[in-house]
């Protein structure tokens, strides 16, 4: 069956840089469709090719240094050959890239970036991280269902 | 000619940041040669004054990679500051868990960050010398690293809830037990994964006679070896004795694991972060000696699973005494995940497996816990001292790449050596010395992790500043 994944990344005890995981742990408690996978991650690994060529879409989460806080934005992704350290540092491109070339298909895929402020140890969102957080949850949360109704 | 320093910064495909300096003499012949660990791990101080109970959840926020390792030593130690003996139900869970850390992080080692040398050879384009050339050149290949490492990462998220940081662990046991669901599925992924590290361990078998020049060179020299060993000898990796084995295969003693400070001490360098530790019987240098996969391949009389017993029996006959040859580390963790896989098969088959008593309870009995096991890259040393509040008044980590220092630091010089000559660099003669490295597979994110993109460049300069030759990563 074609699903939907979703993968929330990020580092959760670095302020501003844990909001795209937690994003998808918000995102969890609130969707229950068993065409929606939701991951948050504290990056990405190579393993995660494997589920993003089984998934009809992937819709990345992450933090951003730029940008405005209190925003979020939304860019289209497409596949993009890795770069030459593939160790502790993947991007979604290259991972879209490995599912296509390693199980023949991979996803059409979307990330959502919400922009940082503060980035220190702790585990706190900024107010205006938060609510940037808080209203991408809600947008994607009305889309997922309105792709159930389609 | 004027004598010359050849620095190789970062260190590529490791765990963790670093450099290499190469000193080179007036006829251009490698004099001296360093590993350097660049950043500096301040875990003992920094936990100072917080209660032992966090030190598990605490200690595994080390690293990334191997945060199981750290959480089982840490948990062992602060056993023995409850004084608690934990229930078998608990022992059998951290057993597998530990082997499951093993299984992924050799996954990782051998396919991600060893494999784009072995299949593409040490000369290759360093532009596609990576995984994703492996993915060019032998999709299967790729795809069999990528579904090992997920298989030992997703028994670690079945067992202890996530995959990188769990706090499953805790002194006295582990928090939960095992469902049967979560058993089933485990076991029901062993056959593929054997079939996976049975293919690698083939292959690997295979190519070893392209690499014979490697072999001959890659800290290849008589050292000591430190592992544990169950009772009666055979592998372990969670608990048992410390044996020493000297070079010729001869047992030097075996040890309490927890009296480490009686036969083991270490010594500082000023030009790395990274101690060094030796045998202390011996001192330094003559105490030197080696940990993980090669060396507990070497110090143990045997191995309790069918597929890896046999497998070892053909490692052994590599030497007449001890393996000594550093290249064999990539053979010794393919051996071992067979091994791993087949033990946690035989632990989650003890008709025990579900035991719901898995956690004992009691208040601070010790001012003092040492906690061992066997992480991937070698023995893991956590010990702490309380005061009688619980409160951490002094704690103290060796890592294996600690251990293994030494034998690093001798093995890029011995390399380097037999590659690097004279006024003219090529990549591949760097690379190998880099590759020796990659042989231990240290883990320098026990250090610290640094962020933003990495680069190498490596620049020959006379000792006036003149810029001799230059090789840049692409």
């Amino acid at each position: 069956m074609p699903h939907t994944l979703v993968i929330g990344y990020g580092n959760a005890l670095r302020g501003d840089d844990g909001a795209g995981y937690i994003a998808a742990e918000l995102l969890r408690n609130r969707i229950q469709d068993p065409r929606v996978e939701i991951l948050s991650e504290q990056q990405l690994l190579p393993e995660l090719m494997e589920p993003i060529s089984r998934a009809a879409r992937v819709i990345f989460i992450d933090a951003s240094v730029s940008g405005h806080a209190g925003k979020f934005s939304r860019i289209p992704l497409r596949p993009a050959p890795a770069c030459s350290r593939f160790t502790h540092h993947a991007t979604p491109e290259t991972l879209l890239a490995g599912a296509q070339k390693l199980y023949g298909h991979t996803a059409d895929a979307t990330l959502y970036t919400i922009p940082g402020r503060f980035f220190e140890p702790g585990q706190a969102l900024t107010p205006s991280v938060l609510r940037a957080v808080i209203e991408l949850v809600a947008t994607l949360e009305k889309e997922l269902a309105a792709d159930k109704r389609g | 000619m004027p004598r010359q320093t050849i620095v190789i910064d970062p260190v590529t495909r490791i765990e963790g940041h670093s450099k290499i300096s190469l000193h080179l003499d007036e006829e251009g012949h490698v004099e001296e040669a360093y590993f350097h660990v660049t950043q500096f791990r301040g875990f003992e101080k920094f936990c100072e004054g917080r209660p032992f109970y966090e030190m598990p959840s605490l200690m595994a926020r080390i690293c990334g990679i191997c945060p199981v390792s750290h959480l089982i030593a840490s948990a062992k130690a602060c056993d023995a500051i409850l004084a608690v003996r934990i229930p078998e139900g608990a022992v059998r869970l951290r057993k597998v868990l530990n082997l499951a850390q093993i299984l992924q992080s050799h996954a990782l080692s051998f396919f991600y960050l060893s494999v784009p040398d072995l299949l593409l050879g040490m000369d290759s384009d360093p532009a596609t010398r990576n995984v994703f050339g492996v993915m060019e050149t032998n999709p299967a290949m790729a795809r069999d690293g990528v579904r090992l490492r997920q298989f030992g990462q997703q028994i670690i998220e079945w067992l202890a809830g996530k995959r990188i940081h769990p706090a499953w662990v805790v002194p006295g046991g582990v928090s939960s037990p095992l469902t049967a669901e979560n058993r089933d599925r485990i076991l029901a992924g062993i056959p593929e994964a054997l079939a996976i590290a049975t293919r690698a361990l083939d292959w690997f078998k295979t190519e070893i006679e392209r690499f014979r020049e490697e072999i001959r060179c890659f800290a290849n020299f008589p050292t000591l070896f430190m592992g544990l060993v169950g009772d009666d000898g055979t592998l372990e990796h969670y608990s048992g004795k410390l044996r020493f084995l000297d070079a010729g295969g001869h047992v030097v003693a075996d040890y309490a694991d927890t009296s480490y400070p009686d036969y083991l001490a270490e010594i500082a360098h000023p030009w790395s972060y990274l101690k060094t530790s030796f045998y202390k019987p011996l001192g330094y240098p003559d105490g030197v000696y080696r940990v993980g996969p090669l060396a507990r391949l070497n110090v143990i009389d045997g191995i309790s699973t069918p597929r890896a017993s046999q497998e070892w029996a053909e490692f052994r006959e590599l030497d007449r005494g001890a393996v000594l040859s550093s290249f064999y580390y990539h053979y010794a963790r393919l051996i071992e995940i067979v091994y791993a896989l087949e033990k946690i098969e035989q632990l989650l088959h003890d008709s025990d497996a579900l035991d719901s008593n898995v956690r004992a309870h009691a208040s601070v009995n010790n001012s003092e816990g040492i906690g061992v096991s066997e992480a991937p890259r070698g023995t893991l040393m956590h010990h702490y001292k309380v005061d009688r509040d619980g409160l951490i008044t002094w704690a103290n980590l060796i890592i294996a790449t600690g251990h293994n220092n030494a034998a690093m630091n001798r093995g890029v010089l011995q390399v380097a050596r037999h590659f690097v000559h004279g006024n003219k660099l090529t990549e591949g003669m760097l690379n190998r010395v880099e590759a020796v490295i990659r042989c231990f597979d240290p883990c320098l994110s026990c250090s610290t992790h640094a962020d933003g993109r990495l680069a190498l460049e490596v620049e020959l300069r006379s000792h006036q500043g003149e810029l001799v030759d230059v090789c840049r990563t692409r």
